[in-house]
């Protein structure tokens, strides 16, 4: 017999703000440890919290791109619980009255094509420090940089059905909340972390299984892993006639397995109640209604938007969205007068390979539409284009591209004296190919074509040589 | 020591010097300790004197309106300042000095007062004789072997001896009125908003408000004034600072007084019921009108109090862990496990520990909704009683006794927890409601001060303390009161 | 009595507060008479006063997004009980340990 597997996700977002969310330290990445720290943070006796507007702004923004509602009156709870890097012995959080519920991601499942994950919650909290386990012999060391930086925690319903499901749903997530520009959304600096959720249970069946929460994983193709091998384990642990116990599990990346954390279950008595120290957060619903008004286009409209208008592949319109600034860039370069389908060529190619490499666009989409055109006129061909385009990314004078391939002797030559030049030495130069073609071999044209266009350095149009090349090889002389 | 306002004004016009003032506060102290008071757990003769410089050097360049020019103020040790420590009457604070200082200590320097002593405390603010400090206990200024009353004994303490002619300290549920009867002074608790929490070490967050002892109406008024007003560093205050001249006796001729009977009951004492209507009295005499009002939850207070304090402060005292400040013990198994628990269960006296303990027994799974959620909505209804009376009854202030009985013996009441929290009977229930309210001297009983308390609706301080000081004016003189 | 040994553990646990043998019989005698005390809130008809009592200001003030951490007269250093390399160190987690 099969099994259905039932995942839900908590996703913990750093919002970008520059101080923290209770007080003004820095939330700077990489700073030298515990210097981004203040009376509040530390959770010095005496010491208060005041909320940061960003975080909330950003927060809001988060809940509206989800299509969530967001409450006009939220509460402040203290999460009660003892480790080193929670200064106060409790975390700031918000509990039975978040910033918002409901909404949802939609997204393309590989299994189930395209579905809906709800959204259950987001609320605003804290973010605690870091714990250094390796650094001293026997001892834990803390930095308390971290600790008090803002997160919106985004928990899904347990509606995802498998890993690489979980996964889509997470790609599909971090790119709404890049786009309402919340969050960097990095697993690597610590400003995107993934909790999972996962039971099996048999097809058809109401309830749920016994859960178990899955922790410790750096990559969304980690996550996959770890709910791979935890849907693994508890299958068979079901088939041998076993029982799942609900316990937190840690993932070994390395061995690409999940075992028992420690922490006892009898110590998640969190003792949620009201902060005392923070009145309710009360937002007018003008001002929700104006941060809804302030989002850009998402991704899923962006997609429609870009298909019905330019009239892209879905396959480029999905490329071209992953990201909002390569879909800014895109629409950049077609305002400029670039063919879309052009445009959308070069960006998902030579641009993509840059932006890739270093995070930002060479060259400028103007340049790029100036290019798109000179192609399109005959100006120069693509081959030679490409090298245009080279240029132009070492090039800070912003030069016209039109101007450059000037300069490099890449405008393409239609001149019948030259072209025929160009011909005649390639002709001489591979006299067995010659006679094969005039054996019929008329394939080869192709070769001889290519051949020209070397031989010219990419300048000859390749349209005035294919006539050129068939007159020379139909004399038999 | 002379009052706020002779000091500053002496001070302020240049007639005498910070310093002098100064110098006679440090004797007052050496003095009081000498007396073997146990009132002060920190104070400096050098570090007073450098603040007299400070503010007599501002006084030469030409600083006017300085408030509290050269007043010195103590504060009860749960006010953090930097330069002295703050233990909070706690092993677990001993030796810890803040990095940074609390906004009433900013304002009171901008003020000119000079800041005279750290003052004893029961530890973290949590009991009701001052006691439970792990520094031993504070004795009453006319009898050793009496309590001063607390938590704020230290303060109430040093003002009754006149060492200093106010004091800070802090109240919870009656900390400051409480021993300010006890003491035969004043004590006001202003509104929950009204003074920042910035700096004041957290025990009961939501009823937490520093306050003020004064030996006159005029002194602790002078005091709350400076202290009063919105603070960027704490989200729960309020944008009302006090108008200085808060306490000038008013005329009270058609004040409505409310008289609940529920604090009143039979068996109060006779010598703070006979207070009681010597103040009724004196009221009637002023053309006030005296009216009888009922706050039917009244009986609540104290069970809503020792919910709902001891949960916030099992959460607020998590942060003692000996990880980052404070004392460290080691426990046997060398693990961090063992360090916390040897850290809390050494640096906390019995008091802190059972508050710490039937707090996270009231928030613990199973039980939030029989008693946190059950007492914040009794809360709700306490608060409804005084509405009630206010705008229904049309009352402008309340009236009632401050305290059961007068100063106990020490030791009385020590062995029965329960015992020792009825003593705050009457103060609970502004606390709970978050409203202003003070305690004023209304005679003597058998030779000890008894106090009546007023409570006024929210940011009612202005009347409160200009009919307290009318009071003050006709209460004064007459001593035993049976 | 309302509660018993069993309880007090339990919240000393949950407190990370060391309850000594030798004091815990007296610490459920305290606590039992502080819990029964309290209890007599039950006897309160509030089932539609739902709403928790609120002190201070309705609604929390904001702050604006601007990095002015609040000063130290002295650093971390100067208060920590173990402090090594800009770190605060403590025993390893022990029983608590994850990782
Ligand atoms: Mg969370
Ligand atoms: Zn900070």
């Amino acid at each position: 017999m099969s099994w259905e597997t039932v995942i839900g996700l908590e996703v913990h977002v750093q919002l970008k703000t520059r101080s923290k969310m209770f007080c003004g330290c820095s939330t700077a990445f990489g700073d030298p440890p515990n210097t981004n720290v203040c009376p509040v943070c530390l959770g010095l006796p005496g010491a208060l919290p005041v909320p940061n507007a960003e975080a909330i702004r950003l927060a809001t923004r988060a809940a509206i791109a989800l299509g969530a509602a967001v409450h006009p009156a939220s509460v402040f709870a203290r999460k009660n619980y003892f480790y080193p890097d929670l200064p106060k012995g409790y975390q700031i959080t918000q509990f039975d009255q978040p910033l918002s519920t409901g909404g949802e991601v939609v997204f393309d499942s590989p299994e189930r094509g395209r579905i809906a994950c709800s959204i259950t919650r987001l609320h605003v909290e804290e973010d605690a420090g870091k714990s250094l386990h390796d650094r001293y012999p026997g001892k834990t060391a803390i930095d308390l940089n971290r600790a008090g930086v803002p997160l919106a925690e985004i928990v899904s319903g347990a509606d995802l059905r498998s890993p690489a499901e979980a996964r889509s749903y997470l790609t599909a997530l971090k790119q709404i909340l890049m786009y309402a520009g919340v969050s960097d959304c990095s697993m690597e600096k610590g400003s995107l972390r993934v909790d999972a959720n996962l039971s099996v249970r048999r097809p058809g069946a109401e309830q749920l299984g016994t859960k178990t929460e899955i922790k410790n994983m750096n990559s969304f193709a980690n996550v996959e892993r770890a709910l791979e091998a935890e849907r693994l384990r508890q299958v068979a642990l079901l088939d041998s006639g076993g029982r799942v116990d609900q316990v937190t599990l840690l993932f070994n990346a390395a061995t690409g397995q999940v075992r028992p954390s420690r922490s006892k279950e009898e110590s998640h008595d969190y003792r949620y109640f009201p902060d005392p120290d923070l009145p309710p957060l009360v937002l007018a619903s003008r001002w929700i209604d104006e941060q809804g008004a302030a989002l850009p286009e998402l991704p899923e409209a962006r997609r429609g938007r870009l298909i019905a208008m330019y009239g892209l592949s879905t396959y480029h319109a999905q490329e071209l969205t992953l990201e909002r600034s390569v879909a800014d860039y895109f629409e950049s370069v077609v305002g400029a007068g670039a063919d879309p389908k052009a445009a959308a060529g070069w960006v998902l190619g030579d641009v993509m390979a840059g932006y890739n490499a270093d995070g930002h666009f060479a060259v400028g989409p103007e340049q790029l539409a100036e290019l798109i055109g000179a192609i399109g006129d005959g100006t120069v061909s693509h081959q030679a284009a490409k090298q245009v385009f080279v240029a132009l990314k070492g090039d800070v004078t912003m030069t016209s591209p039109r101007a450059l391939a000037v300069t490099l002797g890449l405008v393409q030559v239609q001149d019948s004296t030259a072209l025929e030049r160009w011909v005649d030495e390639v002709l001489a130069a591979f006299p067995s190919e010659v006679l094969r073609f005039r054996g019929g071999e008329t394939k080869l044209l192709g070769f001889f074509v290519g051949q020209v266009m070397r031989r010219s350095g990419g300048k000859a149009d390749p349209k005035g040589v294919q006539p050129v090349l068939q007159a020379k090889l139909g004399n038999q002389d | 020591m002379n009052a706020v306002a002779t000091i500053a004004n002496a001070v302020g016009s240049g007639r005498t010097s910070a310093a002098s003032a100064a110098r006679e506060v440090t004797r007052l102290l050496a003095d009081a300790d000498a007396r073997g008071l146990n009132a002060t757990l920190h104070w400096s003769a050098t570090q007073v004197a450098r603040e007299a410089e400070e503010v007599d050097g501002r006084i030469r360049a030409g600083a006017a309106d300085l408030p509290l020019a050269g007043v010195p103020v103590a504060l009860k040790d749960n006010i953090v300042t930097t330069e002295a420590p703050t233990t909070c009457g706690s092993r677990i604070l001993e030796r810890y000095v803040s990095p940074f200082e609390a906004t009433v200590v900013t304002r009171l320097r901008a003020a000119g007062a000079l800041i005279a002593a750290k003052t004893n405390l029961d530890e973290f603010a949590m009991g009701s004789s001052t006691e439970h400090s792990a520094f031993g206990r504070v004795r009453h200024p006319m009898d050793p072997d009496l309590v001063p009353g607390g938590s704020s004994g230290g303060s109430a303490a040093l003002v009754a001896a006149g060492v200093v002619p106010a004091a800070l300290g802090s109240e919870t549920g009656g900390s400051v009125r409480q021993p300010a009867s006890f003491c035969g002074i004043v004590g006001v608790k202003p509104t929950y908003g009204r003074v920042s929490r910035y700096g004041l070490v957290a025990f009961g967050s939501s009823l937490d408000c520093i306050s003020v002892f004064g030996r006159s109406v005029d002194d602790a008024a002078r005091v709350l004034a400076v202290i009063s007003g919105l603070d960027s560093h704490d989200a729960t205050t309020v944008d009302a600072p006090l108008p200085p001249a808060a306490a000038e006796a008013r005329p009270l001729a058609g004040l409505r007084i409310g008289l609940p009977r529920e604090y009143l009951p039979d068996d109060l004492h006779p010598g703070v019921r006979a207070g009681v209507d010597r103040a009724i009295a004196r009221l009637r005499a002023l053309g006030a009108i005296v009216v009888p009002v009922s706050l039917p939850h009244t009986a609540y207070a104290v069970p809503t109090y020792y919910v709902l304090a001891p949960a916030e402060a099992a959460s607020n005292l998590a942060r003692y862990d000996g990880a980052r400040y404070g004392s460290r013990k080691t426990g046997t198994a060398g693990d961090l496990r063992g360090l916390y628990r040897a850290t809390r269960g050494q640096g906390f006296g019995p008091e802190v520990r059972r508050r710490i303990l039937v707090g996270t027994y009231v928030l613990s799974a199973g039980y939030y909704d029989a008693y946190y959620r059950k007492a914040q909505q009794v809360r709700n209804l306490l608060a409804a009683d005084f509405s009630r009376a206010f705008r229904e009854d049309r009352v402008d202030l309340l009236l009632t006794p401050t305290t059961p009985t007068p100063a106990f013996r020490a030791g009385e009441k020590t062995a029965d927890p329960v015992a020792m929290y009825l003593a705050d009977i009457f103060v609970c229930g502004a606390s709970l409601a978050g409203l202003p309210a003070m305690s004023l001297p209304a005679g003597r009983s058998d030779g000890l001060p008894v106090g009546v308390q007023l409570i006024a609706p929210a940011f009612g301080e202005t009347r409160m303390l200009q009919a307290a000081a009318a009071l003050e004016a006709v209460l004064r003189g007459d001593e035993e009161v049976r | 009595m309302s509660i018993g040994s069993k309880d007090v553990l339990h919240v000393a646990a949950l407190a990370e507060l060391d309850v000594p043998a030798s004091e815990l019989q007296a610490l459920v005698e305290q606590l039992g008479r502080i819990v029964d005390y309290v209890a007599q809130l039950n006897a309160v008809p509030a089932g539609e006063q739902a709403a928790p009592f609120l002190a201070g200001p309705h609604a929390a003030p904001l702050r604006e997004d601007e990095i002015r951490p609040a000063p130290l007269a002295r650093g971390p250093d100067a208060i920590a009980p173990e402090f090594r390399d800009g770190l605060f160190l403590v025993p390893r987690l022990g029983a608590m340990e994850d990782e």
